[in-house]
């Protein structure tokens, strides 16, 4: 890259505009990283917390609590899977209303057993061990509900009262609230109840073999990030994010591919000279390619910098947006991947032009 | 035929060349027998159109002919591939410009380490050899110097002094003096010879100028397609 770092350097202005709409997209990547990833976390962080490996379904359910509905049977085949854990979860999406003066909720309404595997803290297990009640998200409390205020569900005469807060997170984007899986199947299922459930929890040795006991309890086993597609929405964001990243990408390829095509043209006489000099054809490409990355790595790079920037400013906000640094990284590395493969395109003219040239060349 | 030793540096063997026409082609050089021996300096000269781009084009393995052979060095190029005829210009060829076709992001030691670079030497021993050059050309003060930063005649020095870092067995000169005032010119043409007398490369320069012309071993006269003997040939001084 003899050539490339000395032209870099006395025209760097000429690579100016080019870096700044580099820089640019490279920024918009990295914040739809950040909003991909706030999305994902928003939609699924309720899920995420939670200490399981996999979820056993209904057959068909792909992974949708409401499509799926299981009992005893499922459970108990599930318990006799040597070194596993299998608890009953209950899950479904209820509007909790205020009976008093506090405002109505919308939550994802987890219902797990008390001596479930699933809750790990001794206070969550005695909170769901004593008297009926519902442990909220924290981001419920920002909307002013407190502990000892009632709630009624949609659908049931059952009102229950606010045990306390904990770390919940959310479920397709709405906060979670933690009641007994009895209270849980009575506000779902009416009267005094069933005993059915939405999956079965489990918390598999890795590699465990699952085939016979999954067929044997009538499910559909899915990893636990298998199971964030049944999130409402998750798979309609994440598609349409990774959409507009790709469109990004085809962006950033055609704007390197049409600058550095300029760029041949404008140096035809110059590669013209180089080539009657003896400079072989690949000599010229990879100092071209080489120089064309460094401007892609550098502008990526600073505009990948101040994308992280806007992400850490927004984090903590309404928007949700949350760093990834790996999805970041692996999102600026598909940009300068994608502007390599412009430049690789248009590079080829390099090859047609004449070494003649420079006898009619009109260089300084 | 060859002045000094018995293997011409470059000699063209009924060379024929044509250029697409309308519908047809019209004939550039026509049956052209040339041969330059190592050290002589020829000079060509001819009428504007004449084809002695051309000749030079072709002499420089830069353009490939309709008929005939070219030989470097006695080696026959006319069947090689591209990437040996490039190999053969890095290694064996340098060009002089008639503007100085510097590349305008280097310095003049940058310029003559350019090739050094081209040709995988060692950094060092380019630079040493660049300098060196750069001296022998009068430039050791301006090494670090733009090509935008220099007068036409400094830089068509460089162009000199970078014509001779490859150890060329054939320089080729395309008018190199046509855009310098005569003095300049007068300057120029006798570095060039000089240089290429003490350096030992063949140099062909094509030319309009008399001067030039003058201080060649010998001028040939290139006329519709045909290379003649020029009726006035100079003496060496």
């Amino acid at each position: 890259m003899f050539l490339a770092l000395r032209d870099l350097r006395s025209s760097w202005r000429r690579f100016i505009l080019v870096g700044l709409v580099i820089a640019l997209v490279a920024m918009l990547s990295t914040v739809l990283v950040g909003l991909t990833n706030g999305l994902v976390k928003d939609g699924t962080s309720g899920l995420r917390a939670l200490p399981l490996t996999h979820l056993a379904f209904q057959p068909g359910a792909e992974s949708v609590f409401s499509r799926s509905t299981l009992d005893r049977t499922a459970l108990d085949a599930w318990k006799a899977q040597p070194g596993a854990e299998a608890s009953p979860l209950g899950a479904s999406f209820v509007n909790a209303a205020s009976v008093g003066k506090g405002p109505n909720v919308d939550l994802a309404l987890f219902g797990v057993a008390e001596d479930s595997f699933l809750v790990e803290r001794p206070e969550g297990r005695a909170a769901l061990q004593g008297e009926p009640g519902l442990v909220l998200a924290e981001e419920v409390r920002d909307e002013g509900v407190e502990a000892g205020d009632r709630f009624r569900f949609a659908g049931s005469d059952l009102a229950l009262p606010v045990l306390g807060f904990t770390f919940a997170g959310s479920y397709g984007h709405v906060p979670v609230g933690y009641v007994s899986l009895e209270q849980w199947q009575k506000i779902t299922f009416g009267g005094s109840g069933s005993d059915r459930f939405s999956a079965v929890a489990l918390k598999l040795p890795s590699g465990s073999d699952t085939t016979a006991v999954n067929k044997a309890a009538g499910t559909e086993l899915k990893t636990k990030e298998q199971a964030y597609s049944g999130s409402p929405g998750y798979s309609a964001e994440t598609a349409t994010m990774s959409l507009i990243r790709f469109f990004l990408l085809v962006i950033s390829a055609l704007i390197v591919g049409a600058f550095f095509t300029v760029l041949i043209v404008q140096r035809t006489n110059q590669i013209g000279l180089l080539r009657a000099m003896g400079a072989s054809g690949g000599y010229i490409m990879r100092d071209g390619l080489g120089q064309m990355t460094i401007v892609q790595v550098a502008s990526t790079a600073a505009g990948g910098s101040f994308g992280v920037a806007i992400i850490l400013l927004l984090e903590n906000g309404p928007v949700p947006i949350s760093l990834s640094m790996p999805g970041v990284l692996a999102a600026c590395a598909y940009l300068v991947l994608a502007g390599l493969v412009g430049s690789f395109v248009s590079i080829r003219r390099i090859s047609k032009i004449e070494p003649s040239v420079a006898l009619s060349a009109g260089q300084v | 035929m060859s002045a000094k030793g018995d293997t011409p540096a470059i000699e063209l063997r009924q060379v024929d060349s044509t250029v697409p026409d309308g519908p047809g082609r019209r004939t550039i050089l026509d049956g052209v027998d040339l041969s330059v021996a190592p050290g002589e300096l020829l000079a060509i000269t001819g009428p504007s159109g004449s084809g002695k781009s051309t000749l030079l084009a072709i002499a420089g393995l830069m353009r490939r002919v309709d008929g005939g052979e070219v030989l470097l060095e006695g080696r026959a190029t006319v069947e090689l591939r591209d990437r040996a005829r490039t190999a053969l210009r890095r290694d064996r060829i340098a060009f002089v410009y008639q503007a100085a076709n510097l590349l305008p992001t280097l310095t003049a030691r940058e310029q003559l380490e350019l090739i050094g670079h081209i040709r995988r030497e060692p950094r060092r021993e380019a630079r040493l050899r660049a300098d060196r050059l750069l001296a022998d050309v009068g430039l050791a003060e301006r090494a670090g110097q733009l090509p935008g930063e220099m007068s036409g005649g400094e830089r068509q020095r460089v162009a000199i002094a970078r014509a001779l870092m490859s150890r060329p067995a054939v320089i080729l000169a395309d008018e190199p003096t046509a855009s310098l005032d005569p003095n300049l010119a007068m300057e120029i043409n006798e570095l060039l010879a000089a240089r290429a007398r003490e350096q030992g490369p063949a140099t062909v320069i094509v030319t309009h100028d008399e001067i030039s012309a003058g201080l060649a071993d010998r001028r040939l006269h290139l006329l519709e397609g045909s290379l003649r003997t020029s009726p006035e040939v100079a003496l060496r001084p």
